[in-house]
């Protein structure tokens, strides 16, 4: 691997994701229980990397370098410590000879995939709760450290910490190990890391700035993930359609806010600004995960991010097919974010008076009387309605709420629009 | 025009906290500063030796020279008409940036 004298453009996110590869290749080698060795010398591999590029140049193959010098570091971490007792000797043999593997080796390539897979199934494994499945593989698949982990899911550092460590120790102690699971069980785990992956989706498609940063990383790896289960020979048509949803959502990123940072409707934003090859992506997962029988919640999902894609414009959105899918989705999955949505598409199919109807039920839930989306939502009817007091009580309320800095401007400016109506009420 | 030296210091501890892509992101500073200086050199990571005479002999000891966690990490030459104007390039340096230490020193005769 040579090193040229010039200084080299380094490709984006390089360092998380090789992070993210070497992490599993190395805990492949060394086993589950040492997955903190392998973190470590992942970590001092970038140290050197930082260390030494900038007077060295960047290598001809960066990855290359980072790979050798991680395996090195856990050859050296391996002779020292003797963890591996009288087997040290096979399994420096081992991973000196992963460490010198060809750098584009087709082989390679498709070996770290696959390493990568076994990792983020075993961090869904049952056994290791949710949440700790989560931050597990963004820590180990993902290449994201604790901070970032705990700013992206509005937690503390200590927090994450601790469900990091009580992970690894579960791991250790139950001897979790990195094979895949078959039948039934394959099944349920791929159900789980589905469901770990659209978490981590819909967590960083939440955010809308500051933090959003590290959010939009979330959404973009969460697809980066799915697409490699998608590529796999354990693809199922659900997995298709999970990322056909993840790929339409994502694509319109650039045109969800504008110049200043405000949030723009579905409605009014500017199409041109979607992302064409996420949408592309979309409908060709969305293809494939209509064979066989399965309308999973992703599916239905899919459909709707699909069907609002394929609008020509804002006025001719399917309002009624909408409608009609997410009466589907209620029906496998009922949440306060799904039925709000469906009221949305209930007020354009039906009118702002039977939307409110439909959401009588989440206004009598107790637990949700901070949630300022659903309190929006149902200003939003009343506005429409010609009711601008109450609709103002509804964004004063929702003004009180958590929520981001331009949702708050958002809200302002709503707020104002009900004042301007004034007359009405 | 005059030639500073710039001498880095570095704290391993601070490193330790940074993200893989918080390092990327270092890393393209460090970079991005290389090419404003004249040249750079990064030395071993180990304490080296320190050479020190008592005596009237010369001993020789594990460094490093100061007593201080911090380890000479590298040097850089650039150009800057005074120390005013080194300064305010060093203050530029990312190295100052993650909570390091950097030593300006003008090189006699330039």
């Amino acid at each position: 691997m040579g090193i040229t004298a010039e200084p080299g453009v380094i490709l984006e996110h390089l360092f998380r994701h090789q992070a993210g590869r070497m992490t599993a290749h190395l805990t492949r080698l060394l086993g589950p229980a040492w997955l903190n060795v392998a973190e470590e010398a992942v970590q001092e591999a970038m140290l050197r990397a930082l260390q030494t590029w900038p007077h060295q140049g960047v290598p001809e193959n960066p990855a290359g370098w980072l790979f050798r010098v991680a395996h090195n570091s856990a050859i050296d971490t391996v002779r020292r410590s003797k963890i591996f007792g009288d087997k040290t000797d096979a399994m420096v043999a081992e991973l000196s000879r992963s460490a010198t593997a060809a750098p584009h080796d087709p082989e390679l390539e498709e070996q770290l995939r696959d390493d990568e897979l076994r990792m983020i199934f075993m961090c869904c494994h049952p056994r290791i709760g949710h949440e700790s499945s989560v931050a597990l593989s963004l820590k180990t698949v993902g290449g994201f450290n604790v901070r970032e982990i705990a700013r992206a899911f509005l937690a503390d550092d200590a927090t994450i910490a601790q469900r990091l460590v009580r992970a690894k120790r579960l791991i250790r102690d139950q001897g979790l190990t990195l094979e895949m699971p078959h039948g039934d069980e394959l099944h349920q785990r791929l159900d789980a890391v589905s469901e770990v992956i659209y978490f981590m989706f819909n967590e960083g498609y939440a955010a809308l700035e500051g933090e959003s940063l590290i959010r939009q990383d979330l959404c973009m790896e969460a697809l980066r993930l799915g697409r490699l289960i998608a590529s796999s020979s354990i693809a199922t048509p659900s997995i298709h359609a999970l990322v056909a949803l993840m790929a339409v959502q994502a694509a319109r990123f650039p045109a969800r806010t504008d110049d200043a940072g405000d949030i723009i409707l579905l409605d009014s934003q500017d199409r041109s600004r979607w992302d064409q090859k996420l949408i592309a992506l979309g409908f060709h997962h969305f293809d494939r995960s209509m064979s066989g029988d399965e309308v999973s919640e992703y599916h239905v999902q899919a459909a709707i991010a699909a069907t609002h894609a394929r609008a020509a414009g804002p006025g001719s959105r399917d309002w009624p097919a909408i409608l009609d899918l997410y009466d589907q989705l209620i029906a496998i999955k009922d949440s306060p974010v799904i039925a709000l949505n469906r009221a949305v598409a209930v007020s354009k199919v039906h009118g702002p008076a039977e939307a409110l109807a439909a959401i009588e039920s989440l206004d009598a839930n107790h637990s949700l009387r901070h949630y300022h989306l659903l309190l929006a939502v149902r200003g939003q009817f009343l506005l429409e309605l010609g009711r601008g007091s109450a609709a103002a009580d509804c964004y004063r309320a929702a003004l009180e709420c958590r929520c981001s800095e331009p949702e708050r401007r958002f809200l302002q400016r709503k707020l104002k629009e009900c004042e301007g109506d004034k007359a009405y009420d | 025009m005059s030639q500073f030296m710039l001498l880095l210091y570095d704290d391993p501890s601070g490193w330790e906290k940074l993200s893989p892509e918080e390092m990327q992101k270092a890393l393209e500073k460090y970079m991005a500063w290389r090419k404003k200086a004249v040249d750079s050199h990064r030395l071993t990571q180990d304490a080296g030796k320190v050479i020190r005479v008592q005596g009237g002999k010369p001993r020789v000891s594990d460094g490093p020279y100061s007593e201080t966690k911090e380890i000479l990490g590298g040097y850089y030459t650039i150009e800057a008409a005074n120390y005013d104007e080194a300064v305010q390039k060093a203050l530029t340096h990312p190295h100052v940036e993650y909570g390091l230490a950097v030593e300006v020193r003008q090189v006699y005769g330039t």
